[in-house]
């Protein structure tokens, strides 16, 4: 995600509420984009796509958009059983074609006699020009393919040997089970045995490796030369296709392969891996005996919470709906925030300019544009912080800065203990106006309203900040339900990295069932903090990213140019 | 006090051994017999298992029953693998290692249930194919992740070995797995696997990938894509050096698996010299030049070839074929590149095989337009995989060794059958010869190396006799058979000839998921850990939270911390954790008795 941006957190993946320190990478899986999360109104959580549990709510062919009934989903192994096919080349949906009317002879084009066209059917790819005549593959109907190539899938040599070998398996696997429960009941009989030496002799019958039997019968049986010739008593498996016959055919990695290897032109001529590597019998490795694929069935979710299993979102039955029944996502609940940079802002717009006017620069653009607008060691910068509220109410945020985390670079130990940089933002709460259809809105409320009690309000409390702090770190504008908080970096001369630091969001919004005569006094700070009773509060962890930083020398490198 | 007397290297075959076998005995014993009847009936089919084959770099992926892996994908994003041999000393490192491990084992396993197989997780057992040396902490994340973010009812482990036999109709053999990071061996008997004669080499894909690197580094060549323009610069001063940045995982993937091959044992081919006086191909004469003639164009630095190059050696090559044989590198500044060198002008002589042209995407900020391309030259086709089968030394076997080895460790009585019935899985060996060539170099391996003169140690004794690691083995020579040899040679004896190359034509690598779905549809398999079990040993009950507070003096630690006592979780079987036997007791104490 390109600076500065902002993500959210989600605490599925440690035990502990706090974000792990943004250095860390594997920090950046905790973080998340605000519209790919949940929120789960039970647990008063967010959730994640790593947390959320997924339930199939149906499936269908992401092609031909056909609903598939789950049961059919399990016999045609999650492919579209239909007309649906892959080209094995280039992955392009095929299309069915009636091969060229015979000709007559007579030079005068035949009217085609069906309307769907001349059988025999061949799958054409309208992108490589691949076609299933290729692989010896025509239809005699130009529909049901998939069940007319059923037969060949059904007949695979993989599970034909398969079920050979289960059938090998089975009546071993079944007669020790069966040698196992009776031993015990064998043993009850005999009068001075209980389980436990039944056991013991079970066990002592058993045949160890290293040691003959010590039974006479098998000593007079082992006197033949190659005693060891099949030691676990087991009946040799005999193979359906062994592989020596299989590679006598050109597949299987045999002495026919590496011929062709040897002789190999051309690189295409050789199927690629992920073209053949979930075929688990030995089949050619070229590329001119790929089969068509199937298409995969896609699958329509509804997510839960794991914690309480509410249903966060749920999509429509219809394959061809985009609608959902059910959605709680994250960014209908917690206020939307957007980064930016004034100074890159005001960089880009600059060099925008200048490129109009003068044609000819003499220092190459890129460079130009990353010395305005990289953050620079040393230096301090301006940020903004744009909140929207989604909510329909007004809310109080309140916006900390997590304690910044030791710097990890090695090079310096004694400086390791100081922090890159600092940031400072305004600490003290703000509103944000309701969410409102964009109609409702005021025309004129850009800065500092002076039209509205609670802008009035928050303007008041704003310039007493202004008076302490400089203009850049404060409530900057306010306009409909965005209020733009100015923040400040400072970053240190030794620094490195990015300015990526976490900022813990606190918001007070009025809960569900409000008294009425409360609703006007919302916007005081002082108010909602005595009427706790009616109004609650939510805290969530964001990252905020504003980029790379450009070390000194690098920076002064860029002076220089400049 | 009576002490057993049975000689040590039984006791390892003491009845605490863990037997997939008889647990999963007693486990059948329990479930329903009626199994067989009723699966076929189910509609939506839920009792079928759904079976991961979790390698460190390709994951395979279906549904017990069934032939062949529904999916097959690249659990790696970006890294070379999952997880590698080695982990960070520093504790807040490791940390830090391990979840990223369980950020990607757990992005891997959700889009296995939820992408791949379309399937609901909390209504499917689950078998993980287990090999035998996977690090306990990655086998403990897998199953974290599975029962707390998936919450699957039950999750077994079965051994890739042992299931690699299953596949085959077998439950003996000595099984070669030659994955990605490691190539191990492990003899199985009965359905027993013999862990404590377990050998491993790093000799394995990673290595591959690494040496063919090198040599393309050396002697492949690039060629950039034409400049827009009218000027032809022609194709031979345009070919530089292959750039490091080219060679990426991808595409070495690429061009191990579209390109590379085994080819026959160099001594076999030498020997019979009447064939390559016909090299076939035309480029054979002009890639016997002597490295002399590169001296004019010699170039110090060859990491910045790339920028001159169309000066440099358009003075000196002719053909571009030329360019290709040429190392470019000084001759004698650098004995390793020297001794590459003959190497490289021996493998040329013998090789025929052709040499290849892929298409690679350019360099970022090259220019040109297109595509560019990467010349192979033949015998890095051919020669590549020769890393894998060269002597190695006591840390890093080679294939062939690593099996001697286990061999060597097999009881005696069992030598003859592990020998007869050799098994390799794996990815590295779907290359085209591998196991041909692998068969020959047991042979080889096994032969009495070349009498070497040794100075006797003191002059009035005699010399000592020449180290001879294999010469217990030497009897089993004819007894060599590779079960799934796709060209099985001459057969020596019966056995070789019952066995070799009689193993159904299951490719090497899917053969350990095959062996799984076949263990799932038999309801038998590794020893299962069902959800209530992981539940109850939840270490995680009242964890102390300190929330929100924003002046926690080192998040960080605090982090950590809880994160490590996830580890302490002993449940899930492994054979390191067996107890060892008791077997003799020591001489200590009998003494004090």
């Amino acid at each position: 995600m390109p600076a500065p941006s902002i993500l959210y957190h989600c605490p599925c993946l440690s035990t502990s509420p706090v974000p792990p320190p943004p250095h860390l990478p594997s920090s950046s899986y905790s973080f998340h984009p605000l519209h790919t999360l949940f929120f789960c109104e039970e647990c008063d959580a967010v959730r994640c796509n790593r947390c959320v549990s997924v339930e199939v709510s149906g499936y269908y062919c992401p092609n031909c958009l056909f609903e598939v009934p789950s049961a059919s989903v399990r016999a045609e192994k999650n492919r579209c059983a239909r007309n649906c096919f892959m080209c094995p080349n280039c992955r392009n949906t095929l299309s069915v074609v009636p091969s060229d009317p015979p000709d007559p002879g007579d030079g005068r084009l035949m009217v085609p006699i069906s309307a769907v066209g001349e059988p025999p059917f061949l799958l054409y790819c309208n992108y490589c020009r691949w076609d299933s005549s290729e692989v010896g593959m025509t239809f005699e109907k130009p529909t049901g393919l998939a069940a007319q190539l059923q037969k060949f899938e059904d007949s695979a040599l993989d599970s034909l040997e398969f079920d050979r070998l289960k059938e090998h398996f089975e009546p071993i696997i079944r007669a020790s089970s069966l040698s196992s429960s009776t031993l015990p009941t064998q043993a009850a009989h005999s009068p001075h045995t209980n389980p436990i030496t039944a056991a013991a002799t079970a066990a002592l019958a058993r045949d160890i490796p290293g040691v003959a039997k010590y039974t006479p019968l098998t000593r007079s049986q082992r006197g033949h030369k190659d005693k060891s010739a099949n030691k676990d008593e087991m009946p040799q498996y005999k193979s359906r296709v062994d592989i020596t016959t299989a590679s006598k055919h050109g597949t299987g990695g045999g002495e026919l392969d590496v011929e062709m290897m040897k002789r190999l032109e051309d690189v295409s001529e050789i199927a690629r891996l992920e073209q053949r590597w979930s075929l688990s019998w030995t089949t050619s490795i070229e590329t001119r005996d790929l089969k068509p694929l199937r298409i995969p069935l896609h699958s329509k979710r509804s997510k839960r919470c794991p914690a309480c299993t509410h249903i966060l979102i749920k999509p429509e039955q219809k394959a061809q709906s985009v609608r959902f029944k059910i959605k709680l996502a994250a960014a209908s609940y917690l206020p939307a925030i957007v980064v930016a940079l004034p100074h890159r802002q005001q960089a880009l717009a600059v060099e925008s300019a200048k490129r109009s006017m003068v044609k000819s620069t003499t220092a190459p653009p890129d460079e130009d544009r990353e010395g305005k607008c990289e953050l620079q060691a040393g230096k301090t910068y301006p940020f903004n912080l744009a909140l929207s509220n989604p909510l329909y109410d007004p809310i109080q945020v309140r916006l900390s800065v997590q304690r910044m985390h030791v710097s990890h670079s090695e090079g310096a130990p004694d400086k390791a203990r100081r922090p890159p940089f600092a940031i400072s933002l305004p600490t003290s709460p703000f509103t944000i106006s309701a969410f409102a259809e964009a109609w409702e809105y005021e025309e004129d409320d850009e800065m500092f309203g002076l039209d509205d009690d609670e802008v009035l309000e928050a303007r008041l409390r704003g310039e007493k900040e202004i008076k302490t702090k400089p203009k850049s770190v404060g409530v900057l504008e306010k306009k409909g339900n965005t209020t733009v908080i100015g923040g400040e970096v400072v970053i240190g001369k030794e620094a490195r990295g990015n300015v990526k630091f976490n900022m813990l969001v606190s918001f007070t919004y009025r809960s569900d069932d409000p008294s009425p005569s409360e609703s006007n006094d919302m916007g005081s700070p002082s108010k909602a903090g005595s009427k706790v009773t009616e109004t609650k509060t939510f805290a969530f962890y964001t990252v905020v990213d504003l980029g790379a930083i450009i070390p000194k020398e690098e920076a002064k490198y860029i002076d220089d140019i400049l | 006090m009576s002490i057993p007397t049975t000689p040590r290297s039984k006791t390892s075959f003491n009845p605490v051994t863990p037997t997939t076998k008889r647990t999963a005995a007693t486990h059948i014993v329990q479930s329903s017999p009626h199994y067989t009847t009723t699966r076929r009936h189910s509609l939506y089919g839920v009792e079928d298992r759904v079976v991961i084959d979790p390698g460190s770099r390709v994951w395979k992926v279906g549904f017990s029953g069934e032939g062949r892996p529904r999916e097959v994908f690249y659990a790696t994003e970006g890294a070379s693998s999952l997880w590698t041999l080695r982990r960070a000393a520093d504790a807040a490192e490791r940390a830090e290692e391990d979840r990223m491990l369980e950020v990607k084992m757990e992005k891997c396993l959700r889009s296995v249930f939820h992408d791949s197989l379309l399937t609901d997780p909390k209504a499917r057992k689950v078998i993980i194919v287990e090999h035998p040396l996977l690090p306990i902490y990655t086998k403990d994340t897998l199953a974290r992740v599975l029962f707390e973010n998936l919450q699957v009812p039950s999750v077994s482990f079965a051994s890739s070995h042992l299931l690699s036999l299953l596949a085959v109709g077998r439950i003996t053999g000595l099984v070669l797995d030659c994955g990605y990071l490691e190539s191990v061996a492990l003899p199985i008997f009965a359905s027993r696997p013999l862990f404590p004669q377990i050998q491993t080499t790093p000799l394995a894909g990673s290595r591959l990938h690494s040496h063919l690197r090198s040599l393309l580094l050396l002697f492949g060549t690039y060629l950039p894509p034409t400049s827009p323009g009218p000027v032809n610069i022609p194709t031979a001063s345009r070919s530089m050096r292959v750039p490091p940045e080219i060679l990426t995982d991808s595409i070495l993937d690429e061009l191990l698996t579209r390109c590379c091959f085994v080819g026959e044992p160099l001594l076999s081919v030498s020997s019979n010299d009447t064939r390559d006086v016909t090299p076939g191909l035309d480029e054979g004469s002009e890639t016997d030049l002597p490295p002399s003639s590169d001296a004019t164009q010699s170039e110090s630095d060859f990491s910045h070839v790339g920028r001159d190059s169309n000066v440099s050696s358009a003075q000196a090559s002719t053909s571009d074929f030329s360019v290709i044989s040429d190392p470019r590198t000084p001759v004698g500044a650098d004995p390793r590149a020297g001794g590459l060198q003959g190497l490289a002008n021996l493998y040329t002589r013998h090789s025929t095989a052709t040499d290849l042209r892929l298409r690679v995407a350019p360099l970022p900020g090259g220019g040109g337009l297109g595509y560019a391309t990467l010349i192979i030259p033949g015998w890095v086709r051919e020669r590549a995989a020769e890393i894998l089968f060269e002597p190695g030394d006591v840390d890093e076997k080679s294939v062939a060794e690593v099996i001697l080895d286990a061999l060597l460790k097999v009881p005696l009585d069992l030598r003859k059958t592990m020998a007869s019935s050799i098994l390799v899985v794996g990815g590295t060996p779907m290359l085209p010869g591998f196991i041909i060539r692998l068969h020959s170099e047991l042979l080889r391996a096994i032969q009495p190396s070349p009498f070497v003169p040794r100075h006797p140690v003191r002059p009035d004794k005699p010399p000592p006799p020449q180290y001879d690691r294999y010469a217990s083995l030497r009897p089993l020579t004819p007894y060599f058979a590779i079960v799934n040899n796709p060209s099985p040679g001459e057969p020596h004896s019966d056995r070789a000839k019952n066995n070799a190359g009689k193993a159904p034509a299951f490719t090497p690598a899917t053969m350990a998921w095959v062996g799984a779905s076949l263990a799932g549809v038999l309801k038998t398999g590794g020893v299962e850990v069902s959800r209530e079990k992981w539940d109850e040993v939840e270490p995680m009950g009242g964890e102390d939270s300190a929330m929100g507070d924003m002046s926690t003096s080192t998040p960080s630690q605090s982090f950590h911390a809880d994160r490590d006592s996830l580890h302490q979780r002993n449940i899930l079987p492994d054979w390191t954790r067996i107890p060892l036997p008791t077997g003799v007791p020591s001489a200590v104490t009998r003494v004090g008795a």
